[in-house]
């Protein structure tokens, strides 16, 4: 026992734990140390010892060692194995890969705020492409109601074309209604003569209020050429009286009235140049009538 | 940086994790022992960029060498810590080492130690600013030599022309005065 606690005392089982010792020298320790319970105690001891005094230096290492650290190695494993991509590395791409991690460490403040911007950016892009659409959609609802506005507003004008035209044809036909029922008008049939057998008109003949009206409507006689216009005369005592003149063809009035007399005895229509003449002339005489 | 919670493990299970190349075992590692590695390897180099840079390289040898480690020989932070010691005192006497220290003065050098020094004593140790400092001027001298500057006792005895066994028991009798201070 008394050779053990000299061992002990030898100070070998420090420099055991502090390797410094030759192999041979190690074995022997070992050996000792199996054999003998103190010296196993005496070297946890040292071993203790040690370890406190290493841990009483401990420094914090920088933040990226971790993941340097970390990055270096491969793993066995699977979740972890990207992780460890690059297994050996030369010294100067190790200090690049250490840049890399000491900016990967600062990017996720960064990443917040570069996050924040693309969902914004984001959201205002939708907002804006929704924005589109929608204005395309209204603005095509907008041309469809100019359109249909701009087709009700021609039926409007039609349907007021229409009335118009029925309003005026309500009023030539009481026109003509308030002649042919009135019956201070005479009405006098002309017939065609030789020149035109087949023509024909009416003229109505109002002597108490001087009128001389023609029906325009139910007239037929043949066609001129642009140049000449029939001319209505009466006949007073024998002598032809310029009663104006008109066109065959006329769609104007359905009554048309003419200069005013107050006596006649007959009524004939010639065809004169444009304007009428002064006097008829009786060879062109259309149609005549006697009242 | 929000530091995310550490992991820490039973050393059995931090050994088969690390046998078993399983990445908590690497976290753990780290974890558990980066602090107090790095403290060693700064006291033997003094600098800290450089403690960082073997400090890594500590790491990526115990992770690759844990086949080495016999747990029936010792604890396994022992083993880890003399990786770390060799490591750094191999990197002290490169050539390496020497040109990039060159321009630090030796004065400046003491202060330099202190300022660099992010340290984070444990509680019960405080007011401890250096243990080794606490020992009698003859054990100290062993225990820096031996400890922090990789001497063997042999070239120990030599350089100070003392004795193999006085520089044995010297530098036992420095870890017993440490002892003290843990118990």
């Amino acid at each position: 026992m008394e050779d053990i606690k000299t061992y002990i005392e030898s100070g070998v089982l420090e420099l055991y734990v502090l390797g410094d010792l030759t192999p041979e020298e190690r074995l022997k320790v070992e050996e000792m140390a199996s054999l003998y319970p103190e010296v196993k105690v005496e070297l946890a001891e040292i071993e203790k010892t040690l370890g406190e005094l290493a841990d009483s230096y401990a420094i914090e290492p920088s933040e990226n060692l971790r993941d340097n650290f970390l990055s270096k190695l491969s793993f066995n494993d699977e979740e972890n194995n990207t992780l460890a991509s690059v297994p050996f590395i030369e010294n100067d791409q190790q200090n690049t890969l250490a840049n890399t991690n000491t900016k990967d460490n600062i990017i996720p403040l960064n990443n917040a705020k570069l996050n924040f911007y693309k969902y914004s950016f984001a959201a205002c892009f939708a907002l804006l492409i929704i924005s589109v659409a929608a204005l395309f959609v209204l603005y095509n609802n907008l041309q469809e109601s100019k359109e249909q506005l701009a087709v009700l507003q021609s039926s409007n004008q039609d349907y007021a074309n229409q009335v118009n035209y029925l309003d005026k044809k309500v009023e030539s036909t009481n026109e003509i209604l308030s002649v042919y029922t009135n019956p201070d008008y005479k009405m006098v049939e002309l017939k065609g003569t030789a020149n035109s057998p087949e023509s024909k008109m009416l003229v109505a003949f109002n002597p108490k209020e001087q009128k001389v009206m023609i029906d325009m409507k139910n007239m037929s006689m043949p066609a001129h050429d642009e140049n000449h216009q029939y001319q209505l005369w009466a006949l007073v005592d024998g002598k032809p009286v310029d009663l104006g003149v008109f066109d065959g063809v006329s769609t104007e009035t359905v009554m048309k009235k003419m200069k005013a007399i107050d006596k006649a005895q007959a009524f004939a229509v010639t065809l004169e140049p444009k304007g009428g003449s002064i006097n008829p002339t009786l060879e062109k005489m259309m149609v005549m009538g006697a009242i | 940086m929000i530091k995310t919670k550490k992991i820490t493990l039973e050393e059995p299970v931090l050994i088969e994790a690390l046998q078993q190349r399983k990445a908590i075992g690497a976290e753990a590692l780290y974890d558990m022992y980066s602090a107090s590695l790095l403290g060693v390897i700064f006291k033997i180099v003094a600098d800290r960029e450089i403690a960082e840079d073997v400090l890594q390289e500590t790491l990526v040898k115990i992770w690759n060498s844990i086949h080495q480690y016999d747990a029936t020989k010792g604890r396994l932070f022992t083993w880890m810590v003399n990786v770390a010691r060799n490591l750094a005192i191999d990197k002290l006497r490169s050539k390496d080492f020497r040109n990039h220290s060159k321009n630090q003065d030796i004065e400046n050098h003491v202060n330099a130690i202190d300022e660099q020094r992010n340290t984070t004593y444990r509680p019960e140790l405080l007011g401890v600013k250096d243990l080794v400092e606490k020992l009698k001027p003859e054990q100290k001298k062993i225990v820096e030599l031996v400890y922090f500057q990789g001497y063997t006792h042999v070239e120990v005895s030599n350089e100070l022309e003392i004795p193999l066994g006085t520089v044995k028991t010297r530098l036992r009798m420095g870890i017993m005065e440490l002892r003290k201070y843990f118990k």
